[in-house]
């Protein structure tokens, strides 16, 4: 009996709890939309940054005095969830968005195998989801998408960046390339197929080809064959982790070729800072930079790095524009119809911080490449030349 | 066939890296032999070590290989209250209650690494961890040759302890049989949150070790844990010289797996050999030397 008044009175506290801090579902006079991003496992260098533009978007509209539906202004609530770099935690996490918190549209997570997990349990709710960090080839390949939406980099395009600016800026190596790659789609994409093409195209030999799984820690073979081969140019494809334990293993097998491009793995900031002085020089291919000729670009990341007194990433970009075109689109529809706001979201026609952002029929809308380059902590474009904010450091250090 | 040089350096890496595995092992191989506990949160303790590494370079600049018994201390410290307010209460209910308990340690301290520590992949910078050392044909790094020689004096100090001290004595009769060591007058309960300690304190200097080598976030501590389990399966449960061959012979077969069939089945080769020890000679493949 005394169990039972225990158990009671926990139930009633948790239930009370609950209505408190608003886990019960959406307010009457409120938009509630969602994300799952990765704000824990290897792509939280990721998440956080997503989670920063997402919130940006959000708190401006909400500091305008909301959004107008049916004439009357509602705020927005954002909510997030972490799905910890786990495609079935983002599938969960974007069923409970739906059924438990009412969303009603949704913001996605970032790499494919997250973004498509997420993608799909919105389109088979029929409820609207815009995405950036999802490269399109591999976004369009999963099925013909109706409620879901990607403003991210063409793969053909980022993969071809670094031999044109190799061209371009008309480096000398001895045309033996290397190439790394994890088993992710976006890594056997790129590294397995797109890569090898391109080098044939501009003359690279590929001395090597190697894949590896999207956690590999170890690299000994792999770094050890490709300098035997004296490989001077090595392209990798890795998520963060493994590219800091890329670098540092090279180094500490004294292998350090006149240029290493890595995808993806080197784009978020915590790669320099866990790296220091071993970062400069690394290429990374880009879609964005403060430097561009979009409106708030510059102030973006300067109240990214005032507010957070971190350095800013390019994901700050795309996610905030990805949050802005959502809510623009529910401001347009005027209702918190999801298939309003869908067919709103369609219409999209305007430059974002991103550049321009118009969708095609495949439910994609493409952002213009650059080439990075680490040098001291920080990224400058390289490449195109009309575009660069620094020097090209070469060879290597 | 790879050449000569690729060869040699992949094997002898895999030799040394062996070594370190085998110092982030015996802390599980310790408790795992006198507890009867398959501590789930080890690989946790180790990223804790990785941390404390980390953060001791960060605030005193001093290398955290001078530090190395700080942290261990650290570790041992820490250790103590948790075996004292969580496993010794449960030490009546079996194995499986304290395994859980550690477990759930384990998804609360990587919970308090992302809180407290964000959740960024980190790696302890020092210059000694991206240098090569070159003989001949052959490079192997030289934080592996660095850690190889911390973690192989470790262990023997380890084996030293426990074959030859009173403390050691008092442990082996526990590890043995607990209740006839009670019986005796050992204190078991004493010996054990001593052991969980000396396994928390090797697991400390491991994971600075690890850290500066390697790099690690909040979650690296599963693949470690899982590394360790397959050096303790090898090495036979508790035996520490027996975990010290069951790292090498780890790190040998892993490079040999690396180099025939690619880096990507390092781990592979690791668990089907894991799997392969557990079938034929579950007590590890030292167990008739022991008996």
């Amino acid at each position: 009996m005394r169990n039972y008044k225990v158990r009671l009175k926990v139930g009633a506290a948790v239930t009370v709890a609950s209505i408190a801090l608003g886990l019960g579902g959406a307010r009457a006079d409120e938009i509630v939309i969602g994300a799952s991003i990765p704000l824990s496992g290897p792509l939280a260098g990721f998440g956080s940054f997503e989670q920063w533009g997402y919130k940006r978007a959000v708190d401006e509209v909400n500091k305008a005095g909301g959004i107008s539906i049916g004439g009357t202004k509602q705020m927005v609530k954002l909510i997030i969830r972490d799905d910890k770099t786990d495609p079935n935690a983002t599938a969960s996490n974007t069923e409970s968005l739906i059924s438990r918190d009412k969303v009603v549209a949704m913001l996605g997570s970032c790499t494919p195998a997250l973004v498509n997990a997420g993608a799909l349990v919105a389109e088979r709710a029929k409820k609207p989801i815009v995405t950036a960090c999802d490269p399109l080839e591999i976004f369009k390949s999963v099925r013909k998408w109706n409620y879901a939406w990607d403003l991210f980099f063409s793969v053909p395009e980022l993969a071809a960046a670094q031999f044109k600016a190799l061209t371009d800026l008309g480096v000398q190596t001895n045309k033996k390339v290397a190439i790394w790659h994890d088993n992710g789609p976006d890594g056997q994409a790129v590294g397995g197929a797109i890569w090898p093409a391109l080098a044939k195209e501009f003359g690279y030999e590929v001395v090597q080809n190697a894949e590896f799984p999207v956690d590999n820690t170890q690299f000994t073979s792999i770094i050890a064959e490709a300098k035997s081969k004296g490989a001077d140019v090595v392209l990798g494809d890795a998520i963060t982790p493994q590219a800091i334990a890329i670098r540092k293993q090279m180094a500490a097998a004294g292998y350090t070729p006149k240029v290493l491009n890595i995808e993806k793995g080197a784009e978020p900031v915590q790669f320099a800072e866990a790296l220091g002085k071993l970062s400069d020089g690394i290429m990374v291919g880009g879609y964005w930079d403060p430097s561009f000729p979009y409106p708030g670009a510059a102030d973006l990341a300067k109240a990214f790095e005032s507010e957070t007194k971190l350095t800013s990433s390019q994901h700050i970009a795309d996610s905030y524009a990805a949050a802005q075109i959502l809510l623009d689109a529910i401001a347009v529809a005027g209702s918190t119809d999801p298939e309003k706001i869908n067919a709103a979201i369609a219409k999209t026609d305007k430059t974002y911080v991103v550049g321009p952002v118009k969708f095609d029929a495949e439910h994609t809308s493409k952002l213009p490449i650059v080439s990075l380059q680490w040098q001291s902590g920080k990224t400058v474009i390289v490449w195109p030349k009309a575009s660069a904010t620094g020097h090209f450091l070469f060879p290597m250090p | 066939m790879p050449e000569i040089g690729i060869v040699l350096s992949t094997v002898v890496s895999g030799v040394l890296l062996g070594g370190m595995l085998a110092l982030t092992a015996l802390g599980l191989s310790i408790v795992l032999g006198v507890m009867r506990l398959v501590n789930l949160a080890h690989g946790d303790f180790l990223v804790v070590g990785a941390y404390a590494g980390f953060f001791f370079l960060k605030f005193t600049g001093v290398d955290p290989l001078v530090g190395l018994p700080v942290i261990a201390l650290l570790l041992a410290a820490l250790a103590v209250p948790l075996y004292h307010f969580l496993l010794a209460p449960l030490s009546t209910r079996g194995p499986e209650a304290q395994m859980m308990t550690m477990f759930a340690v384990s998804i609360i301290l990587e919970n308090v690494f992302v809180l407290a520590f964000s959740a960024d992949t980190r790696t302890i910078e020092r210059d000694y961890a991206t240098l090569p050392l070159t003989f001949g044909s052959m490079t192997v790094p030289l934080i592996y040759v660095i850690g190889f020689s911390i973690a192989v004096a470790l262990i023997l100090m380890v084996h030293w302890l426990i074959s030859r001290s009173g403390f050691g004595r008092d442990l082996r009769a526990s590890s043995a049989d607990a209740q006839a060591a009670e019986m005796l007058g050992v204190d078991v309960k004493r010996v054990q949150m001593l052991s969980f300690a000396l396994g928390a304190a090797c697991a400390g200097v491991g994971g600075t070790l690890i850290g500066a080598a390697f790099q690690f976030g909040p979650s690296s501590g599963g693949a470690y844990l899982l590394n360790s389990l397959a050096i303790v399966v090898l090495g036979g449960l508790g035996n520490v010289l027996g975990t010290l061959a069951g790292g090498l012979a780890l790190g040998f077969l892993q490079s040999i797996g690396g180099l025939v069939l690619g880096d990507g089945y390092r781990d592979l080769v690791g668990m089907a050999l894991f799997l392969l020890v557990l079938a034929f000679r579950p007590d590890g493949f030292l167990a008739r030397a022991r008996s």
